[in-house]
């Protein structure tokens, strides 16, 4: 299996070269063009509840796709939004990502939806998580460009603005200042990062340009 | 003629130097900038094909109603500046003749009035997804501009080849094409958010964009006030 990320920054996409009998698992609807013959299976990472849980509050796809290379074949998916894909190679340690972010894994990567808690759901913004675990490699993508981060002590962010962290960092999700402050300041959200690790932050915000572009919008 | 590609990456447009008693055709909207003596028109359709009914035909491949012409009124070069809706590539196909190229709905930005553009339809399908199924198709020599959403990836296709239709910007009609779901049954495509797809086979280039518009419009729409608001 051979990796192979293009048009980053602006306009990142993933081609896979698949051996016989190898597999991709996508986000739905990632598929932009492949080999003819590839098969697609649908799968509930994680099982039914969890995959509904991940479809109803955070917006992803319930099904990842599967696609298999009877023979050899190629695959290429890219993300919904304009920005870069990067890749992670997991070792039997995990990497935290946010609602949109996946985009691709080899197969057997346990993807657990993780809920951001109760104050993550009156807030609109819908703080879902997804747990990526196990051994093999994870594709995610961001909205614009992506600062990567050392986080030694402590960070907060936009919450629409964290792409994924790693497991060391302990996080909390809260709102800048009080309820008030929460649901009036148009800052939403934050986490809040302790500890040591690396977290991805991306430069745009697909909430930020609706809120831009709502004005527009004529019934 | 000849056909700058203005920008690159992201943003780019296209700049049509027009030699006295050149005539271009674009998309009614297109056209950003124009030298002063470029005169436009506008019309339904582009050179013979019939009418007023190809502009309804237009209008069903997700296209304008309209088509605007321009060329330069006082026997003097003349310039005009066409730019695309989505942030992305704009690229030229330069047509001999030997083959007619078909273009997704949206991606056609313009041609040469040397060519021929008719819409042609794809079967209805695509209905069940909200799916463009129809093509712009353009046949005779000349320049032909189309743009995309993102990057533009040229692939000479000899075998086969299977495109979402979301990504589909032209292709040569020496290509044969099926629609078809991305595998399994139709209702596992459904599920897993796989959308129709285009099957190409046999010999010829094809042009693809990176990303698939109504992806991100699935994304932003939920975050926009309803429509009956």
């Amino acid at each position: 299996m051979q990796f192979d990320i293009g048009g980053n920054p602006h306009y990142g996409d993933l081609t896979v070269s698949l051996g016989a009998g190898e597999s991709l698992w996508t986000e739905g609807g990632a598929m932009s063009r492949m080999s003819t013959h590839l098969e697609l299976k649908t799968r509930l990472p994680g099982g039914l509840i969890q995959s509904a849980i991940r479809k109803l509050v955070g917006g992803e796809s319930l099904f990842v796709s599967e696609y298999t290379a009877e023979s050899s074949g190629m695959i290429s998916v890219s993300p919904a939004s304009p920005g870069s894909v990067l890749q992670r190679e997991l070792k039997g340690d995990s990497l935290w990502l946010t609602a949109g972010a996946f985009l691709a894994c080899t197969p057997g990567l346990s993807l657990r939806p993780r809920f951001g808690g109760l104050r993550s759901f009156f807030s609109g913004e819908g703080v879902v998580l997804m747990e990526a675990s196990g051994e093999g490699d994870l594709f995610f993508n961001a909205f614009g460009g992506v600062i990567e981060k050392e986080i030694e002590g402590g960070l907060t962010i936009d919450t629409g603005h964290v792409v994924a962290w790693e497991p060391t960092l302990e996080y909390r999700i809260k709102g800048m200042g009080g309820l008030k402050q929460t649901l009036f300041s148009g800052e939403g959200l934050v986490l809040e990062f302790t500890g040591r690790g690396k977290v991805w932050v991306q430069t745009r915000h697909v909430s930020a340009l609706a809120g831009w572009l709502t004005p527009y919008c004529r019934g | 003629m000849e056909i700058e590609i203005l920008g690159k990456g992201a943003f780019e447009s296209a700049l049509v130097h027009l030699q006295p008693g050149e005539t271009f055709v674009s998309e009614s909207g297109a056209m950003y900038r124009a030298s002063t003596n470029v005169d436009i028109d506008v019309t339904t359709h582009s050179r013979s094909s019939g009418g007023l009914f190809s502009g309804i035909k237009r209008l069903f491949a997700g296209e304008n109603f309209f088509f605007s012409t321009y060329s330069t009124d006082d026997g003097q070069q003349g310039e005009v500046g066409l730019a695309p809706t989505h942030q992305g590539e704009v690229h030229v196909i330069e047509m001999d003749g030997s083959s007619d190229w078909l273009c997704a709905g949206g991606s056609f930005l313009g041609a040469s009035s040397s060519i021929n553009i008719d819409t042609q339809f794809q079967g209805f399908k695509g209905f069940l997804t909200g799916e463009s199924l129809s093509f712009i198709k353009a046949s005779g020599q000349g320049q032909l501009l189309v743009t995309a959403y993102g990057r533009i990836v040229s692939t000479q296709v000899d075998a086969e080849l299977t495109v979402d239709t979301g990504h589909v910007v032209a292709f040569e009609d020496t290509l044969q094409y099926t629609l078809s779901k991305a595998g399994g049954s139709w209702f596992r495509s459904w599920l897993g958010g796989e959308g129709i797809v285009l099957n190409f086979s046999g010999s010829g280039r094809l042009l693809t964009q990176s990303h698939n518009p109504s992806e991100f419009g699935k994304i932003l729409g939920p975050k926009l006030p309803d429509r009956s608001a």
